[in-house]
């Protein structure tokens, strides 16, 4: 039996059964993912909260209930001010960095020209590439004797740098590894959402004598202002749980100076302390951080936004 | 009608299934059930593997009934996975753990007290290296049975060396002379350091500092363990070592990544490397060769070195499934057993007995040239690390105090003090 007869003969049923029958299905549909949610993002949510009034060390079974102490101990703790610092000056460059480099390119590429399919899947290869094949590649050319950044720097005869061994320095490599990264993913958003310019609005701009840079000014940026919103919580939230890269190419160092808070809590539960309360307070730290930027973000930037109906 | 309740009725079932299954998925173990069965979570890569899975069949084969599966984890990951697994009440069997984590494993409450297994007889306890018991054992209690040793030595281009006109680094050579070593090998317009260092400021960074500590004659903490030791003499002269080759000559390559190192010796751009044996066999493109550590003349330490030996712990997943894990530990590290996998990997004999016996070292030789001067070296392992759960916490600290003599941005004696002061703090917030 096809489903569209199974409907028409549910529908030809006495309303109540169909619609019981029905929720019954709905229900079955959404179960497994709902229990999935539930298991593996809900419950640990929940749970780490818990953990979070507790001095649980992860190893041995007993742990007894602390209070607020963690998030005290929290507040005075130098490097998670620190932490923050670094997650901030992260944040502040790695977000419109990112959104800049991916409009230029989806701009660029938004025209038909020859090769276009190999500029595209190109832009788009580097949200393909894992994350420590990029960080591997980004540590060689960052390399202070070694790399090509600094043989390039030598020979348009700029100073040589020391990157990922200088704690001014690190951040900053790591901020363009992760433009580099993520450009590929503002790309495909960019694009998507400059294809849905419509022609007659830039040419209706055309003829009122506004200029190529006025009417992407005018017209085109205002259009893409939904994708821009979305880029900007997106990877923001992102940002703001920076890890992998940390991980992998410098491990917090040199001297802390890219210790960023997810990093920070990982180093609490697992190197460290084993101290999987205050990891867990250092959490929903974070948390309360991303849920506030973003409300901010939105309301911020409903006021930017263009919604064409 | 009948068809569509079915469809109905087959996606709940589904959706069951589905959470079921994964309840069963958290608490399904290989070994469940079947006494005779365990699970060894280890991280053996390349020839290790091969041979580490060549002795789990061969004592099935031996032991018949017995099934010992293996699960490869990364060594780096495992305790922080056994943590989960343990609070999850299901732990592996056997875990392969850092002996830096040993005071904090010992702290999990299913770990297996070996004390009086590794006493039984035919075990001869005495036989492990001092060094691996003493990272086996936290407040007297055996916690493990040791799975691998090592120590650091320096490792050397003879090439390079040939080409400065050097002499090659001999047995009772001493701090000084491979500072000048490292000076003549370097030429920065070729990009060629003579040595290098890891700065990730993670424990890899600390031990090749702590090994220089102990030749100075210093110490990282008092015999109690409560009061920081190293803001000493020895320690500035550590120190001062270290900052001579990266700051004023620039003849230290330093290496934030903690893997860049091997692949420049392995390309000829250093000169000589503090290293283990396991990173031998990733230099096949030089001529190398291997000599203990330096001395620092005038000074009692002598050319001690450092150990960082690992252990294999037993957790409890029922009395006769502990018996069998224990049963297998105990062949799996017999002197047979032993030879056998140094013998197929280069790794360091983990007996003394298999390290001592005629025409050992001749064999090991052949397979990884010079390996045997690592075996001779466990003899200059004269100390261990601190045994105490606060020794991550510790070892943080030295490593920004290393990393930021290296980098330049504090004076040795400076450092020194700031660490010491942290340290106490730590240990005494500690009790």
């Amino acid at each position: 039996m096809t489903a569209a007869a199974a409907i028409a003969r549910a529908r030809a049923r006495p309303a109540r059964r169909a619609r019981t029958t029905e929720s019954l299905t709905g229900w079955a549909f959404v179960t497994p993912a709902t229990v999935i949610i539930g298991l593996f993002g809900a419950a640990p949510i929940v749970w780490s909260l818990v953990l979070s009034f507790t001095n649980d060390n992860g190893l041995s079974s007993t742990s007894a209930f602390i209070g607020v102490r963690n998030y005290k101990t929290l507040i005075h703790d130098p490097v998670v001010s620190q932490a923050i610092e670094h997650t901030i000056v992260y944040t502040a460059l790695f977000v419109p960095g990112t959104m800049l480099v991916g409009l230029f390119l989806a701009v660029a590429m938004n025209r038909k020209i020859r090769f276009i399919w190999f500029y595209r899947t190109a832009a788009y290869a580097t949200m393909a590439i894992s994350t420590i094949s990029e960080a591997l590649v980004f540590i060689w050319l960052f390399d202070p004797s070694f790399g090509i950044v600094n043989y390039v720097f030598s020979l348009l005869h700029l100073p040589q740098q020391q990157f990922l061994n200088s704690p001014n320095e690190a951040l900053y490599v790591i901020v363009t590894m992760t433009i580099w990264g993520w450009s590929g993913f503002a790309v495909v958003i960019y694009l998507a959402a400059l294809q849905g310019v419509p022609q007659d609005l830039v040419e209706a701009a055309a003829i009122d004598g506004a200029g190529r840079w006025a009417t992407f000014r005018r017209v085109t940026l205002p259009l893409l202002s939904p994708a821009s919103l979305f880029l900007a919580v997106w990877l923001t939230i992102n940002a703001l749980q920076l890890f992998d890269e940390v991980y992998l190419s410098t491990q917090g160092g040199p001297l802390g100076a890219t210790t960023v808070l997810v990093y920070y809590l990982y180093q609490q539960a697992f190197t460290t302390n084993f101290d999987f309360g205050y990891a867990s307070a250092i959490a929903y730290l974070l948390f309360i951080v991303i849920l506030a930027v973003t409300a901010i973000q939105f309301r911020v930037g409903r006021r930017f936004t263009f919604y064409r109906s | 009608m009948g068809t569509y309740r079915m469809k109905a009725g087959l996606l709940c079932a589904l959706a069951l299934a589905a959470a079921t299954g994964l309840t069963a998925c958290g608490s399904g173990n290989v070994a469940t059930g079947n006494s005779k069965s365990i699970q060894i979570w280890e991280g053996w890569t390349g020839a290790e593997a091969k041979a580490f899975a060549h002795l789990v069949s061969e004592y099935e084969k031996t032991h018949p009934g017995v099934k010992v599966s293996t699960l490869f984890v990364n060594n780096d990951n495992t305790l922080q996975k056994v943590q989960t697994a343990v609070v999850g009440g299901n732990p592996p069997d056997i875990a392969y753990l850092y002996g830096s984590w040993a005071p904090n494993v010992a702290k999990i409450s299913s770990v297996v007290t070996l004390t009086k297994v590794v006493q039984r007889p035919g075990v001869n306890w005495n036989d492990f290296w001092v060094g691996e018991r003493d990272v086996a054992t936290v407040n007297g209690r055996v916690i493990g049975v040791p799975a691998l040793v090592d120590n650091l030595a320096v490792v050397y281009n003879k090439t390079l060396f040939a080409k400065a006109h050097l002499p090659l680094p001999s047995p009772n050579w001493t701090w000084p002379q491979f500072v000048a070593d490292a000076k003549q090998l370097t030429n920065v317009s070729i990009k060629q350091y003579g040595t290098a260092y890891v700065t990730p400021g993670s424990e890899d960074t600390v031990w090749h500092w702590e090994a220089l500590l102990w030749a100075a004659g210093g110490t990282i903490l008092n015999p109690a363990n409560t009061k920081a030791a190293f803001d000493s003499p020895a320690g500035l002269l550590s120190l001062n070592t270290l900052r001579t080759m990266a700051i004023t000559q620039r003849s230290m390559y330093l290496d934030p990544t903690d893997s860049a190192y091997a692949n420049l010796f392995n390309s000829g751009h250093i000169g000589m490397l503090v290293t283990g044996p396991w990173d031998l066999s990733g230099f096949p493109n030089v001529h190398y060769g291997v000599q203990i550590m330096p001395s620092f003349p005038g000074t009692t330490g002598g050319h001690q070195t450092i150990s960082g030996p690992d252990n294999w712990v037993i957790f409890n997943n029922g009395a006769s499934r502990v018996s069998t894990a224990e049963n297998f530990l105990l062949w799996l590290t017999a002197p047979a057993q032993a030879e056998y996998f140094s013998l197929h990997t280069g790794d360091l004999p983990i007996r003394a007995s298999v390290g001592n016996a005629p025409s050992f070292d001749a064999s090991m030789n052949q397979a990884l040239p010079d390996v045997s001067t690592f075996i001779s070296n466990l003899g200059n392992v004269h100390q261990a690390r601190p045994q105490i759960a606060t020794y991550p916490q510790i070892s943080q600290v030295l490593g920004t105090m290393v990393v930021s003599v290296l980098l330049g941005k504090a004076q040795p004696a400076q450092a020194l003090a700031a660490a010491a002061a942290k340290v106490n703090q730590i240990l005494a917030g500690s009790g």
